[in-house]
């Protein structure tokens, strides 16, 4: 028994990674289109995306979209949070409901909403309109992994430190924000992943002027199947993981600057 | 000389829910006051109020003559030690008990001296940079309380500080507590639901019961001159017994199950003939024996059950319809069998009389 489960786990651990496992080889590739094995290898196609306009911009578009898609997000949803998690309030259930909506309706409605509704507001093939679309897909995870962290917050922190002669304002600043700080990194390292991945919404509206990289890939994998797809694919990879290992990573270091060994 | 602190009138509801009813109360500057009941009793929705962080419907609250009414928690000047102790779990210890000196301006030199004089004072002096995670419950218990008392507070209050800690932890920091509060000579609140705790530690004890002050008075007061029914069954063990008051002068009752009483303990209320009362003895007043004791009160009972705890043992038994408890030395245990019969006696000083 206990054998039979390990062997299905090792099945399924290497078909989640076989698509790495076939795209990180890819982008080394010397041939002309996608092709597995790859005939030889070579830095060619990741110079060709570092040096190539028609790549460059929707990578920029796509970095200035989630960055304001993340900010926009989280100061729209930590205070809403704050508000759903800790008061009561005329329909906050109805106003909890709306806020994971967009997690509920399929992204291809919602693309189909915007492609006509930014088209009456001027909004389509803007940079604004795909951040504003962004934003509504990434309040739901943001407001999950925000919301469970605040429900876990122990209110008697903020009591004591006001009986410690802190206004509420000091409280915040002092006591709620730091203990919260995770929690609001890694709510707003959702938001930015979301947008940064988002397809749909994209291809819809952001037209040639807001083209974000996904869309790129999209456009050029029906076109062409230019390898420089697997190029990009392979740093979103890694830049994702350095993003997820980071946290343990300046723990560990920290620790061996101060010399004690690890709990 | 005028009490420090003064609760008036302070009446508290939630909805049509009445937490607290008429809390009337005066606390010496330096006076260390026990909040004794069970949960739900108003013992610490009196403290909250205290502290600000419930508004009292009606009443007033005044620390040395000044209002608390239109005072925010922070600006009350109360040192507070929690349950949970709360402390800031992303500052050490010395920056936690820093924190109340950071919000009065202190500069970070001479505030970060003071909490660690302070750490010293409460026994932690070489653990000023640990993480709360890094301590022991009693240690944080401690933290706490150097926290509470490091800017000079009016007042100290306490929310069953020690509920979390082991029996042992317990006594110790029951004590660790006690000179620390007399060393600073502040003016403490405790709330506690445990009556040993409230014995030890108190000047004072409160006794909560029902939003309303049942008695209050110093331990030993409470424990023999209990004011009602209730304190005398909170604290202590006791065997409450009917009677009337057949004459008051001389102190004599008639009780169904023990016959003719007199009741000759000191403090006694004023009686009247005929008066409906209970009557308070103490399991550890009465004694048991095979025959009637010369010099004592007698009555008979039937041995039901027998409770040891080493140095002493309490004998459960029934006489009538009463249930009867007798706290009698360890090694005379060893005669008594469950289903003997046997005669209780006691002493007239040994009677106390409460309101029926």
């Amino acid at each position: 028994m206990n054998t039979l489960m390990r062997w299905i786990g090792i099945a399924v651990v290497i078909f989640i990674a076989a698509p790495l496992v076939i795209v990180v080889p890819m982008s080394f590739s010397t041939a002309a289109s996608l092709q597995f094995p790859p005939p030889g290898y070579s830095w060619g196609y990741y110079q060709q995306f570092f040096s190539d306009p028609s790549w460059l911009r929707p990578a920029w578009n796509s970095i200035y979209i989630a960055t304001m898609n993340t900010l926009l997000t989280m100061a729209l949803v930590v205070p809403a949070t704050f508000a759903l998690v800790r008061h009561k309030f005329w329909g906050k259930s109805f106003a909890n409901l709306m806020m994971m909506m967009p997690m509920a309706v399929p992204h291809i409605v919602m693309a189909v909403g915007y492609y006509s509704y930014f088209g009456e507001l001027k909004l389509v093939h803007s940079k604004l309109g795909v951040i504003l679309a962004h934003t509504c897909l990434s309040v739901p995870i943001t407001f999950l992994v925000l919301s469970a962290n605040l429900k876990g917050f122990d209110l008697t922190l903020e009591r004591a430190a006001r009986s410690l002669g802190a206004t509420p304002g000091q409280v915040f600043r002092h006591i709620t924000l730091p203990i919260l700080k995770p929690g609001l990194a890694i709510s707003a390292l959702f938001a930015f992943i979301q947008s940064f991945d988002e397809t749909v919404v994209a291809i819809f509206i952001s037209g040639r002027d807001a083209e974000t990289l996904p869309r790129k890939m999209f456009d050029s994998i029906r076109e062409e199947a230019d390898p420089v797809i697997a190029v990009i694919s392979t740093l979103l990879f890694a830049v994702v993981f350095a993003g997820l290992i980071a946290p343990s990573l300046i723990k560990g270091l920290r620790r061996m600057a101060k010399g004690t060994p690890s709990k | 000389m005028s009490a420090y602190l003064r609760l008036a009138g302070v009446n508290k509801t939630f909805g049509s829910f009445t937490a607290l009813g008429h809390i009337d109360l005066e606390v010496e500057k330096g006076e260390f006051v026990t909040f004794l009941g069970p949960s739900g009793s108003g013992k610490t929705t009196t403290l909250m109020v205290i502290a600000g962080f419930e508004q009292a419907t009606k009443g007033e609250i005044t620390v040395a003559d000044q209002s608390l009414a239109h005072l925010a928690p922070q600006e009350r000047n109360i040192g507070i030690v929690f349950q949970n102790y709360a402390l800031f779990p992303h500052k050490t210890a010395a920056e936690n008990v820093y924190f109340p000196l950071q919000m009065r301006k202190v500069g970070k030199k001479e505030g970060m001296r003071k909490a660690e004089e302070m750490l010293e004072l409460v026994g932690l002096a070489g653990f000023a940079h640990r993480l709360p995670k890094e301590l022991s419950g009693g240690q944080q218990q401690r933290v706490a309380l150097a926290r509470a008392l490091v800017f000079e507070p009016d007042l100290l209050l306490l929310d069953e500080p020690l509920g979390a800690l082991d029996k042992n932890l317990r006594e110790q920091m029951q004590i660790e507590i006690k000179r620390i509060q007399k060393r600073l000579g502040v003016t403490t609140i405790f709330v506690t639901h445990d009556q040993t705790e409230a014995m030890s530690m108190s000047d004072r004890i409160v006794v909560f019961s029902n939003g309303a002050i049942e008695q209050a008075a110093a331990p030993l007061d409470i424990y023999h001159r209990p004011a009602t029914r209730f304190v005398a069954d909170f604290i202590g063990e006791s065997n409450l017994l009917e009677a009337t008051i057949t004459d008051a002068a001389s102190g004599k009752a008639q009780s169904p199950v023990l016959g003719e009483v007199t009741c000759g303990a000191e403090g006694l209320p004023p009686l009247t003939d005929g008066q409906a009362v209970t009557l308070l003895i103490r399991p550890e007043h009465l004694k048991l024996s095979r025959e009637p004791k010369e010099g004592r009160q007698n009555a008979q009972m039937v041995i039901e059950t027998i409770v040891n705890y080493g140095d002493n043992a309490v004998v459960i038994g029934h006489a009538g319809d009463q249930q009867i408890r007798v706290r009698v030395p360890g090694a005379d245990v060893v005669i008594l069998k469950e289903g003997d019969s046997c005669h209780f006696s006691w002493t007239a000083d040994a009677v106390f009389v409460l309101d029926k």
